[in-house]
């Protein structure tokens, strides 16, 4: 009955109820002010000097601005690829094939990878480093400031151009609304073969868009390596006197290792591509079996595949490495062997990449080396794990959200690097490979360590970027969340991965449907923990209390005051002074 | 511009934000929602999405940001209109959410809710925060 009445008049109803109820309750409140009545709070946000508005955003050079777009890009395409997450895992809450079919799940776990990797990581890493590193290195900006803003420019066409046919396909919809024909607006169907993109799928599937998502990924990979030269070129040349090798923060070796990974990997990656569009478009037999092979792909592809599994994740322990022993109170345990550890995982990071490979049928003695670089590698892991456990031995905890964050990071990462160390041995591989095993110990990485540290970033520097505090409980609670949610989704997947349930099947057996509904309610919570995020952040750098004391963290009592709080401390002042003089009207009513 | 006008400015900055992410819900899940067709539902006009998507945006445009300034002051979680804004989009969503979904059911149903109530939050959002930002720039410029 419900659908016979239109449902503008019923909401219309409702809403008169409403105003009535307001109305006749005759305590009508004061009008609102948007902003609380502060004085604009923009001690980050550089204003003086350049253009104004959208020319500003579009034209600068500037690390803190070029920072935030890569930091705002990156949480853009984060969302993005959530939503694909959200759509996976509604998929799978019913064995059969409930809602969108095999090819759409395809392609939605295709693009999540493309999009969680290429275009969320390492863009809000790059910007973190970007916001960040100049600061902490004494420097003015970074080295080739306009290579810089080159770099990130490049990304926005290639997300477009990844994830592509969907600005023709959003025209076709809107026009689809008109009697108009559209069916040429929506030939390009989105990329299903996975993010490995394994020959000979990739090479025989006819779908276009594939050519062009190749492109895209080609151009990625040319933004990521000019910001990694960027990086290098900075920390080599651009610290300030007092800063030698010896001084250099943690966050900023982190990212140097990052970036020298960045210089090896991704040129590989763009020509292993490059050979795949020629295979694809110009009868080249590169991956065909009369040329290289299926293999060859594998082994260019995971070449630059395991190392950037370490370009994602060596930020993320800089970042925590760097947050922690700030927000306990002590100094970092063992400072030289985190240094030694990061190199050690970048070095070892190029010997591991056939362990993807152990059940092509590669020779045993190729297996037995690959599975002991493999193993090996978890010795700096850990080394980091252990040495983060004892700078909090006798620290002063203060159970604020960064740390909440950390100590989250800490938990999964015990749980996600331990069972690497089983996937790693080719015995235990050949059981669980393919399997959603793999998928949950890549997750407890790549959700519980990545985004939790990036999150932990965000509420450490945020009075710095917006010169306002976030909301305290709101981020305890959503760093609580995201922890315990990412527990509670990706643990139901090794367990269903040793019940051997393979990955990338959008239907399944009835038998692990529980489990696959237990992983389904943790990415309900994990989901819930992102918009909390949001708002937060969006509503605190727009109405949070404004910071008027620079030493948020009480870090000078320690001695951990660093350079980026100090310029902050300098911007307060200039702030302070510009409001006692009280002359310039601009600072109380913009 | 007068508080009227704001407010206008608002809800077509609000119903573009909504209007993209329904679009891109639609993409994403090859119409497996038919956004358009719960909209027409919606506003009565199943048998025509056209008509149905016109009316879409003259509410989100007209008729709800006029209503949310008669309403603002009685809202609660003010003084932001941004915040207050989100209340009264989600006010919107009930009967949206009630009526529009169609045949929908099952794992897709839950979808489905999470998503528009999300695009509605957005709208209120945007809404609220345009309109708070334009209407008082104005007033502290002494324009009344």
């Amino acid at each position: 009955m419900f659908e016979t009445i239109p449902g503008i008049a019923i909401s219309a109803a409702v809403l008169l109820l409403l105003v009535a109820f307001f109305r006749l309750r005759g305590d009508a409140p004061a009008e609102s002010v948007s902003d609380g009545g502060y004085v604009p709070a923009r001690a980050g946000l550089t204003t003086h000097g350049k253009p104004t508005g959208l020319t500003r955003w579009l034209t600068t050079v500037d690390h803190k601005d070029i920072g935030l777009l890569y930091i705002l890009f990156g949480t853009g395409a984060a969302l993005w690829g959530a939503t694909d997450a959200m759509m996976i895992r509604t998929e799978l809450i019913v064995p059969e094939t409930a809602i969108w079919g095999l090819e759409t799940y395809n392609a939605v776990f295709t693009t999540h990878g493309f999009t969680m990797l290429f275009f969320f990581v390492t863009p809000v890493f790059t910007g973190i480093a970007n916001y960040v590193l100049p600061m902490l290195l004494g420097a003015d900006d970074l080295a080739f400031p306009r290579v810089n803003a080159i770099a990130f420019w490049l990304l926005p066409p290639s997300l477009l151009l990844v994830r592509g046919g969907l600005i023709t396909e959003v025209a076709g919809k809107v026009l689809a609304v008109l009697p108009v024909p559209v069916g040429a607006l929506l030939a390009l169907e989105p990329v299903g073969v996975g993010w490995t993109m394994y020959t000979p799928l990739s090479t025989a599937t006819a779908n276009q868009q594939i050519d062009v998502a190749l492109l895209g990924l080609h151009l990625s990979g040319i933004a990521t390596t000019m910001a990694a030269l960027n990086f290098i070129v900075t920390i080599f040349t651009e610290r300030a006197d007092d800063i030698g090798w010896n001084k250099l923060d943690i966050f900023s070796w982190n990212i140097l290792v990052m970036s020298g990974l960045v210089i090896f990997a991704f040129p590989l990656l763009g020509s292993a591509l490059v050979l795949l569009l020629l295979d694809r478009n110009f009868g080249t037999t590169f991956f065909a079996v009369e040329g290289g092979g299926p293999i060859l792909w594998q082994h260019l592809f995971w070449f630059f595949g395991h190392p950037e599994v370490y370009i994602l994740v060596l930020p993320a322990f800089g970042l925590t490495s760097f947050m922690l022993p700030k927000l306990v109170g002590r100094r970092l345990f063992g400072f030289r062997f985190i240094v030694y550890s990061t190199i050690a995982i970048g070095v070892l990071s190029f010997g591991v990449w056939a362990h993807h490979m152990f059940t092509t049928g590669m020779d045993p003695r190729m297996r037995a080396s690959f599975m002991a670089i493999s193993l090996a590698i978890a010795i700096p892991s850990a080394i980091k794990e252990f040495n983060w456990i004892a700078t909090m031995w006798n620290g002063r905890l203060r159970l604020t959200a960064p740390l909440l964050c950390i100590l989250g990071i800490m938990s999964t990462f015990v749980i996600g690097g331990i069972t690497g160390v089983f996937l790693a041995a080719v015995p235990v591989d050949f059981v669980l490979h393919d399997t959603h095993y793999v998928v949950g110990h890549f997750h407890l990485i790549v959700v519980g360590v990545i985004p939790l540290s990036m999150v932990a970033a965000s509420y450490y520097w945020f009075p710095i970027i917006t010169g306002r505090m976030f909301n305290r409980r709101l981020a305890k609670a959503q760093a609580l969340l995201l922890a315990v949610g990412t527990v509670f989704t990706f643990v139901p997947l090794l367990i269903l991965g040793y019940l051997g349930m393979p990955r990338r099947y959008g239907v399944y057996p009835a038998e692990f449907t529980t489990l696959n509904q237990a992983a389904s309610l943790g990415a309900f919570v994990l989901a819930l923990s992102v918009v909390l995020w949001l708002v937060n952040m969006v509503q605190s750098a727009r109405v949070g209390p404004v910071v008027e004391d620079a030493d948020v963290w009480n870090l000078k009592e320690t001695g951990q005051f660093t350079r980026e709080w100090q310029w902050f401390e300098e911007q307060l002042e200039d702030r302070q002074a510009e409001l006692s003089r009280g002359t310039d009207g601009s600072a109380t009513s913009d | 511009m007068n508080r009227i006008s704001s407010a206008v400015a608002g809800g077509i900055a609000g119903t573009a934000v909504m209007t993209l992410m329904l679009l891109l819900l639609e993409v994403e899940t090859r119409s497996a929602m038919d956004v358009f067709y719960v909209i027409a539902l919606f506003v009565g006009t199943p048998e025509d999405p056209a008509t149905g998507f016109a009316l879409f945006v003259g509410a989100g445009i007209v008729a709800w940001p006029l209503l949310f300034i008669a309403l603002e002051p009685y809202l609660p979680r003010g003084p932001d209109p941004a915040a207050r804004g989100v209340v009264f989009a989600a006010v919107l969503w009930v009967p949206f959410v009630i009526l529009g979904r169609g045949d929908i059911a099952g794992p897709l149903l839950i979808f489905y809710v999470a998503y528009t109530l999300f695009a509605h939050v957005a709208y209120g959002f945007t809404l609220g925060a345009v309109y708070g930002r334009l209407f008082d720039q104005l007033r502290q410029r002494g324009y009344r």
